[in-house]
């Protein structure tokens, strides 16, 4: 049937080359009349140019078609950008008529606890800088961020403002039950902070420093060697310089930094050391340089509050190579290393501050050093009997001394559930924001209280997100 | 030991008899110790006392005075009874906890503890017989929808009669989502009688669709064209908030699953005829 000149040349047959043989086959069938009043010639459809008759190769005709999408597909970085995105506001919950904003010294009184408080405008801000705010917390459900007052918020606010009275460090590790407000907690010391004015250096995810996630470079001249994660450091300083300006502003150096990729005499703000750093390339330079400067005794600084949430990822080998293809010790970051230094008590603060570690329940390795020393010091903090003091277990060889070294002598807070007071205090927060569609009586605040034994994470699961509303 | 002292506890204790006490059967002497007191728990006299046991309660020199609260409460009781009124509310005394309320609300119920219609949407959100994950996909729909702005209603694709204002939705989710699947459910399915228009065509009859079956099918749509959607972002939300943002599409009039209703609502009017024919009948 088909034209034997199709198959042969590749020349593309068109109407310009003339053509001894007819290119078209004639028809061995008359057209087809779809109705007798149709003629044949009217319904012989009008064939114009090259027919291929026969059978051709088909490739792929088993696959489906595919649709040609006209959305764009989302650029790169967008979908995590849209994914970890915080909303901190519901225009539709309704405004809460008693909420006051807190204030300086709203978390040390005690008459606030079982208090609804919310964050002012600027601490907002300050704590979006240093990413304190969560994508698993619920903020978006309400008009504005608030936070619960517990028992053990003002008790620790007063122990760390104790220690800055007395220009000392407190160091403490935050432990717990699964969302049980850990990570609440630090927030809540960083906005006490941040009312204070104090210097806030957070670290939000400590597993963005160990998983070996961003770049890394040795320190040379180190023993044993040293690592700075460059990426993040300017990521951190630009954290700090974004939340903490207002202070930096009023700060001085007292030491000149020729180092430095910008000159920075002494006696200039350390907003200046923070704006030196414009790429990666020295951003370790600049956030040594921030931190000596920060902590130079004698010299008139705020105090300072140092925080990380992960505590367990630092608190073991990193997944970090050396050359020789061994595993770096997370105390072997430069960054880790600080805070690590710090928390073991290495640091003293010119006036005084705190080192908050708060430990996560979810995606966290094990590191077993970190959890007998917790335990350990736990007891200790109780006054047990030294019989009831858990030891290691001699059979198990994955200990750390250097994580004992550091969890020596910190202090332990624990966080469990709330009393059913404070579980009524959120309680008629989430109602009279319009959440919680229930009359808010001991029936239903026990209800709820018991589903979690008071853990706040799990009222909330059974009380916000349910399907139940 | 009784959890409260109320009058039926201290009528116990006082055990008034009509007959003379030497008739009856000799009581234990930890019955007589016992009074109106606070201290409820009974006290054994000693076996070798000499001093008889104190048998008349109302010299009771020994059962506490009637002091307290819940004492004057039982005298009260005593009082309003004596007047002929009856002091006991049957639904507080007796029970730890009060009896419930009738006709118990619809929801305390185990199995019809949701909203009927999110219990159903979320058995069709339901794959590979997760139903944990759809409660919970459920859930994040919700609120989805209760952090959305108010929809903007489309006056050319108006809502179920009666359906509550905009500005009222997000607040309710669950009558959002109700009222969103309510109003383009459709009301018929077209069914074909294969062979029965002749040549080999089938016979399309519209039928009447029940609640639950018009709900589904305007879910299953609704699952459709979420389907055909781009996620914007990634991570286990995504799917829930793509299905959130097509009902919230189809309250403002945006989506595309308007026009299957009326499809179908076109078909089974074309159709209507069909329903006499006389080759179906006996088959519906």
């Amino acid at each position: 049937m088909s034209a034997p000149n199709c198959l042969r040349c590749l020349v593309r047959p068109s109407t310009a080359i003339p053509l001894a043989i007819p290119r078209q086959a004639s028809p061995l069938v008359a057209p087809f009349a779809p109705f007798s009043t149709t003629t044949a010639t009217a319904a012989k459809k009008e064939v114009k140019g090259h027919v291929r008759g026969g059978k051709k190769l088909v490739l792929g005709k088993f696959k489906k078609n595919k649709v040609e999408s006209r959305v764009r597909p989302p650029g790169p970085g967008e979908r995590k950008a849209y994914r970890k995105r915080i909303t901190l506001s519901n225009d539709n919950a309704i405004q809460v008529p008693w909420l006051t904003d807190m204030g300086p010294g709203s978390l040390l009184d005690t008459a606030n606890v079982a208090k609804v408080l919310a964050l002012p405008e600027e601490v907002q801000d300050q704590l979006r800088a240093s990413e304190a705010f969560k994508t698993t917390q619920s903020w978006k459900m309400f008009r504005k961020p608030s936070v619960l007052v517990r028992t053990e918020t003002v008790d620790l606010m007063n122990r760390i403002q104790g220690a800055v009275e007395k220009r000392q460090t407190l160091r403490v590790a935050i432990t717990g039950d699964k969302v049980a407000g850990k990570s609440m907690m630090l927030l809540q010391a960083m906005s006490h902070a941040y009312l204070n004015n104090w210097i806030v250096i957070h670290v939000p995810e400590a597993h963005e420093l160990t998983t070996a996630c961003t770049d890394y470079a040795p320190i040379p001249g180190t023993e044993p060697p040293q690592y700075t994660q460059p990426t993040y450091a300017l990521k951190l300083i630009h954290a700090i310089k974004k939340a903490n300006e207002k202070i930096l502003a009023k700060t001085y150096t007292v030491s000149a930094h020729p180092e430095l990729p910008q000159n920075i005499p002494a006696n200039t703000p350390l907003l200046a050391i923070a704006n030196a750093a414009k790429e990666a390339d020295g951003a370790w330079a600049v956030f040594h340089a921030l931190w000596n400067e920060l902590t130079a005794q004698g010299a008139n600084r705020p105090p300072i509050l140092l925080s990380l949430d992960g505590l367990a990822h630092v608190m073991k080998t990193s997944d970090y190579r050396a050359p020789g293809f061994d595993r770096i010790h997370a105390h072997d970051l430069s960054l880790v290393r600080l805070f690590a230094e710090a928390l073991g008590g290495g640091v003293q603060f010119p006036n005084g501050g705190a080192v908050l570690g708060a430990t996560s329940r979810s995606n966290t390795p094990r590191a077993p050093s970190m959890e007998l020393a917790l335990a350990q010091r736990e007891a200790e903090q109780r006054h047990a009997d030294p019989a009831e003091v858990p030891q290691k277990d001699a059979f198990f060889r994955g200990y750390d001394e250097r994580v004992e070294a550091v969890l020596r002598s910190v202090q332990v807070l624990r966080l469990g559930g709330v009393s059913k007071l404070e579980a009524r205090a959120v309680m008629e927060y989430w109602a009279a924001s319009g959440m919680l569609r229930a009359a808010v009586d001991e029936k239903t605040v026990t209800e709820k209280w018991a589903l979690g034994s008071g853990v706040l994470g799990e009222m909330e699961r059974a009380s916000l997100l349910t399907m139940r509303i | 030991m009784p959890p409260r002292l109320n009058i039926w506890s201290a009528c116990r204790a006082l055990s008034l008899r009509t007959r003379a006490l030497a008739q009856g059967p000799r009581p234990g002497p930890a019955m007589f110790t016992r009074g109106l007191a606070d201290n409820t728990t009974s006290q054994l006299p000693e076996r070798n006392s000499s001093a008889p046991p104190p048998f008349a309660v109302s010299s009771n020199s020994q059962t506490a005075g009637p002091t307290s609260q819940e004492n004057e409460t039982a005298l009260d009781q005593l009082r309003m009874i004596e007047y002929g009124l009856n002091p006991l509310d049957a639904s507080v005394e007796g029970h730890k906890y009060g009896l419930p309320e009738l006709p118990l609300p619809s929801q305390s119920n185990t199995k019809h503890r949701y909203d009927s219609v999110v219990e159903q949407v979320t058995r069709l959100l339901m794959r590979d017989g997760k139903l944990a994950k759809a409660q919970r996909d459920m859930a994040i729909i919700l609120n989805y929808l209760r952090t959305s702005p108010p929809p903007r209603l489309d006056p050319s694709k108006p809502l179920l009669p009666g359906a509550p204002p905009s500005s009222h939705l997000p607040l309710d989710p669950v009558s959002y989502i109700g009222v969103a699947i309510d109003s383009v459910a459709p009301l018929i399915k077209v069914r074909g009688f294969k062979g029965l228009a002749g040549g080999g065509k089938s016979l399309e009859v519209p039928m009447p669709l029940g609640a639950r079956q018009r709900r589904r099918t305007a879910f299953q749509w609704i699952l459709d064209a979420v389907n055909k959607k781009h996620s914007k972002g990634s991570g286990r939300t995504m799917f829930p908030h793509r299905v959130a943002e097509e009902i919230v599409a189809v309250v403002e009039g945006r989506s595309g699953v308007w026009d299957r209703r009326n499809q179908v609502h076109k078909s089974g009017t074309g159709n209507r005829a069909n329903l006499n024919d006389m080759k179906i009948r006996g088959k519906l």
